[in-house]
């Protein structure tokens, strides 16, 4: 085998963190059934999965992994329902660009790491694509699948379309601030506990 | 509910599906079901669809997973035919929000539960290996679907173990929460992963080899006649889109 390729164990370590990332992922999201903290998602989500992130890099020394666990995150989300084409896309798209800036530090360089997760927080950007850009569409669906009006109206007054860019800055914000909440908790337990 | 994805012994299960089978039914279930648009006969095919997986389980004698999916299943059925409409204001927002979710997930969720329950990671693979699935795909995976049941089971027990100590949500300090929740959740789950990785190098995982599989997979008559159905499914889906 070559050295660059993904050994077994580091394909499992890709396995075993994704779960964790997208459980905390789901149990995050479930507060977005009320509308209001619906575009607050993008923000709470980064805060959190910023401790396994960081967890998982320290695990990661080939270019791949990360690749990898964004396109199965996204792979997964969609198969519950989000659309799947969109959504592995960008997970596929945020994981290789994640992947991309943590080659550029060798794996190894703290502040591309945190750069990195805030990257890789766009993953699941795919799921919203429908809200902005088809948005009479979703607007519809959301009307016909019997969320009724009032639901339907209050999800489109809190995501209006301008709200896009921000959200995506937020969220890439959050990215950082939990990847550095991840790195102190990685110094203060994990490094400690031997696992890291 | 305990899960037997790891279970290497065949047991008393009997092997009705294919493991790809199985993979194709989530599938079907998950697209058509989840993305049921309301009205005409696409729906009462979703509905029709959505007893499936209770079949399924009763089948397989999984009685306490088919009373819980009907159950919940059917509470948000008709919590959204005769309860929602007289609600307003934020409560109707909580209930819409949990039965929709309900309507919507459960049939998916139910289908994916199925599949991993009532099939071993050996058997997985065996048929990610058929389908010619390269190994970079089917092995994050199957380990994705070992830890989602793991993940669930540790946070229930650190949940346990905090609260006997009397920490809890809806605490003083929300961040100290999440700290006292999640690193031990993730100390258990790299440990748990570890051990999973050790077994599967001493069985061969990650040879430079074409592995062998001592479980008994292949496309059965019903194998057939379901892939069929599913695959139906799927076209009259497409079409109806268009």
């Amino acid at each position: 085998m070559k050295k660059s390729a993904l050994s077994a164990k580091d394909l499992m370590t890709v396995g075993l963190f994704t779960a964790i990332i997208f459980v905390i992922s789901m149990a995050a999201s479930m507060l977005g059934f009320i509308p209001v903290l619906m575009p607050f998602l993008t923000v709470i989500v980064p805060l959190l999965t910023g401790i396994p992130f960081m967890l998982f890099l320290t695990k990661t020394k080939k270019f791949g992994m990360i690749t990898l666990m964004g396109t199965l995150c996204g792979f997964i989300l969609g198969l519950m329902g989000m659309g799947v084409y969109w959504v592995t896309a960008t997970g596929f798209i945020a994981g290789l660009c994640a992947d991309l800036i943590s080659r550029s530090g060798n794996y190894a360089s703290a502040k591309k790491g945190v750069l990195s997760h805030a990257v890789f927080c766009q993953w699941a950007f795919g799921s919203v694509i429908p809200i902005y850009f088809a948005r009479d569409a979703y607007f519809a669906k959301l009307i016909n699948g019997g969320y009724g009006e009032e639901y339907a109206a209050a999800l489109m007054r809190y995501l209006p379309e301008w709200s896009l860019i921000p959200s995506v800055i937020l969220g890439f914000a959050a990215g950082i601030a939990g990847a550095l909440i991840g790195k102190a908790i990685l110094k203060k337990h994990f490094i400690r506990a031997g696992i890291a | 509910m305990r899960s037997d994805f790891f279970a290497s012994s065949k047991g008393s299960a009997q092997k009705i599906f294919d493991p790809r089978t199985k993979l194709l039914m989530v599938v079907t279930i998950s697209t058509v079901v989840m993305a049921d648009s309301g009205g005409g006969w696409m729906s009462v095919l979703c509905w029709i669809l959505t007893f499936v997986p209770l079949a399924l389980f009763l089948i397989e004698r999984k009685w306490k997973a088919a009373l819980i999916y009907f159950c919940v299943y059917w509470g948000a059925t008709l919590m959204q035919l005769y309860l929602l409409p007289l609600t307003t204001g934020v409560v109707n927002f909580l209930l819409v929000a949990m039965s929709f979710f309900s309507v919507r997930f459960m049939p998916g969720i139910a289908m994916a539960s199925y599949l991993v329950n009532t099939t071993t990671v050996s058997e997985f693979m065996g048929a990610m290996e058929r389908m010619r699935v390269p190994q970079s795909l089917s092995i994050p995976l199957s380990v994705v679907f070992r830890f989602f049941p793991t993940v669930s089971e540790e946070y229930t027990a650190i949940g346990d173990a905090m609260r006997m100590r009397g920490i809890r949500f809806g605490g003083r300090k929300p961040a100290k929460m999440i700290e006292y929740r999640l690193v031990p959740l993730l100390v258990s789950c790299v440990k748990i992963g570890d051990e999973l990785s050790a077994a599967a190098l001493t069985r061969g995982l990650g040879a430079p080899i074409r592995r062998t599989n001592v479980c008994e997979i292949g496309i059965k008559p019903q194998d057939v006649f379901t892939m069929a159905v599913c695959a139906a499914m799927i076209l009259l889906f497409i079409f109806e889109k268009i």
